[in-house]
């Protein structure tokens, strides 16, 4: 099967730009069939019947990001949201169209990716480094804070299988705060933990936007949005339909559910 | 394209944290640990030995053939584990590629790095087995790594090549499996070429083109005994003795391209 591909490119350029997005869309080829196997694509093609149908997710995004802005993205389930923030990533390519990252781009889409319940947690937190980019030698002069932030300093030679999943997120939070980027890249399943511990996460927002970082949080908190974001994106059906103030598009948000 | 030199040093952080972390994890929560990269083809000699060397008697006139066995089930077993976990490396790390943007032949390397690691310790024991087994250290031991590339190349192209589809037909590690068992009894491991020659010049020719075999009887000229049949002494024609140069190189070219092309659509499909 043949697929379209747009662009990404990741640029360093001396403007205000941090993301252009023009014209994005994203198509999805889906297996119509359950099983989707060689067996499966030989008699499809035999058949001369299609193996897949086209799952139009975002059909046409238009926008761009300053720096320094904090940029709330915010939709019900399934309106493309995820798929744009990873399309922003670099995870996926655009079928379509053409975005383009000015600067280094850290994602945080999901925490602990890598984490290996085999290995003590100190491993992992080097093999997560790693994923961030950092080398073992970056990794061993921040090792102390990560732990120290986490407060599991005791459970370090402890194999991750016998962390709780709670002590697992904590200590996969403190590693991915210490990445730093142009621009950082926010889903809110990162606000994890006990109340104690999402008030060290809310502060951590908080000094982000205050050293004037560039982020894009995507968040189904309103709470959030009017909080933190200088300005929000509303996404239905793969479209944008509504850019601007955060109050307002969190009412429109809002109003989706009356 | 204007790519920051960051990402390449990412990249090299990457590929050694994902080789040393898979290296850890193929013995976790073995009592002998490493010592199976060891054990494992060592054992496998020790059958090989006793059915074809001693109830066979298939060694017949080659001289140090514990040795020639033993060089010829180690490049096998690498060449086995590089590219049945090589082509499986897509699916088993698919956590890491839906979560996060990194170039993907990483994931392949860092697993054909294991094998090659293995490798090497399994080759320190062959050259102990040779001085003990009293072959004389020669020049042409020197050659022993160019060979070794040579083989890593071609598993690494099958790799990239079988990998790609592997995303989508998960049936090729399955018809991989099969296939190469069947490769096991066309390269001249457990029977000395010398064997086939003797009944059919044509047969021997052909088992001479293939690559792994290529290597192998290559790296046991080179560091056992002359009295090995190699392509270049064998096959007459400088046309036939490229043909497994060539075979490799056009494996790993094709291997890479494809791979490139369709790691771009790894994320959404795995």
């Amino acid at each position: 099967m043949k697929r379209e591909i747009g662009l990404r490119r990741e640029v360093i350029v001396d403007n205000d730009i941090a993301i252009d997005v023009k014209n994005l869309h994203k198509n999805f080829k889906l297996p119509t069939e359950k099983a989707a196997g060689l067996k499966q694509a030989i008699f499809n093609r035999m058949r001369g019947v299609k193996g897949y149908k086209n799952q139009r997710v975002l059909k046409g995004l238009d926008f761009s990001i300053k720096k320094g802005e904090f940029l709330g993205i915010v939709g019900r389930n399934g309106s493309g949201k995820s798929t744009l923030l990873k399309i922003l990533a670099g995870i996926y390519y655009p079928s379509k169209g053409e975005v383009v990252v000015n600067g280094s781009l850290v994602p945080f889409i999901e925490l602990g990716v890598g984490f290996n319940p085999e290995l003590t947690g100190r491993e992992n937190v080097y093999l997560n480094g790693a994923l961030l980019g950092f080398s073992n030698r970056e990794m061993d002069a921040m090792y102390d804070d990560i732990w120290e932030f986490a407060e599991l300093k005791e459970f370090q030679d402890q194999k991750l299988k016998n962390y709780s999943s709670g002590m697992q997120v904590r200590l996969a939070f403190s590693i991915a705060i210490r990445a730093k980027g142009d621009i950082l890249v926010l889903d809110e399943v990162l606000a994890v933990g006990d109340a104690a511990f999402q008030q060290k996460c809310n502060d951590y927002f908080a000094s982000l936007k205050e050293h004037g970082q560039t982020i894009i949080l995507v968040t189904h908190s309103m709470d959030n949005v009017k909080k933190f974001c200088t300005r929000a994106i509303m996404i239905e059906d793969g479209k944008i339909v509504a850019n601007g103030d955060p109050k307002e598009v969190s009412e429109k948000y809002l109003n989706l559910f009356k | 394209m204007n790519i920051p030199n960051v990402l390449y040093r990412k990249n090299r952080i990457l590929l050694k944290e994902l080789t040393k972390t898979d290296f850890k994890l193929r013995y976790q929560g073995s009592v002998l640990g490493y010592l199976w990269a060891l054990l494992r083809p060592l054992l496998m000699f020790a059958i090989l030995y006793v059915v074809f060397a001693k109830l066979l008697r298939f060694g017949g006139d080659i001289p140090h053939y514990p040795v020639y066995l033993l060089t010829g089930t180690v490049l096998w077993s690498f060449f086995t584990e590089c590219t049945t976990q090589g082509i499986q490396a897509m699916v088993h790390r698919g956590d890491l590629i839906r979560k996060i943007a990194f170039p993907k032949y990483i994931v392949v390397v860092s697993t054909t790095f294991t094998a090659l690691i293995n490798l090497m310790i399994n080759l320190v024991v062959v050259v102990l087995f040779a001085l003990l087994n009293g072959v004389t250290p020669s020049w042409t031991w020197l050659l022993v790594p160019v060979l070794v590339l040579e083989l890593y190349c071609l598993a690494l192209g099958v790799c990239f090549l079988l990998g790609a589809i592997n995303v989508r037909f998960r049936d090729i590690a399955s018809i991989w499996d099969v296939l190469i068992q069947a490769l096991f009894y066309a390269v001249p491991i457990i029977y000395p070429v010398t064997m086939v020659a003797n009944s059919s010049t044509l047969a021997a020719k052909i088992i001479l083109l293939n690559p792994i075999a290529q290597v192998i009887q290559d790296v046991r000229y080179s560091l056992i005994t002359t009295e090995s049949i190699t392509g270049w002494n064998f096959l007459g024609s400088p046309i036939l003795m490229a043909v497994p140069v060539a075979i490799v190189m056009i494996i790993l070219v094709w291997g890479s391209v494809h791979f490139r092309k369709q790691s771009k659509f790894f994320a959404e499909e795995i």
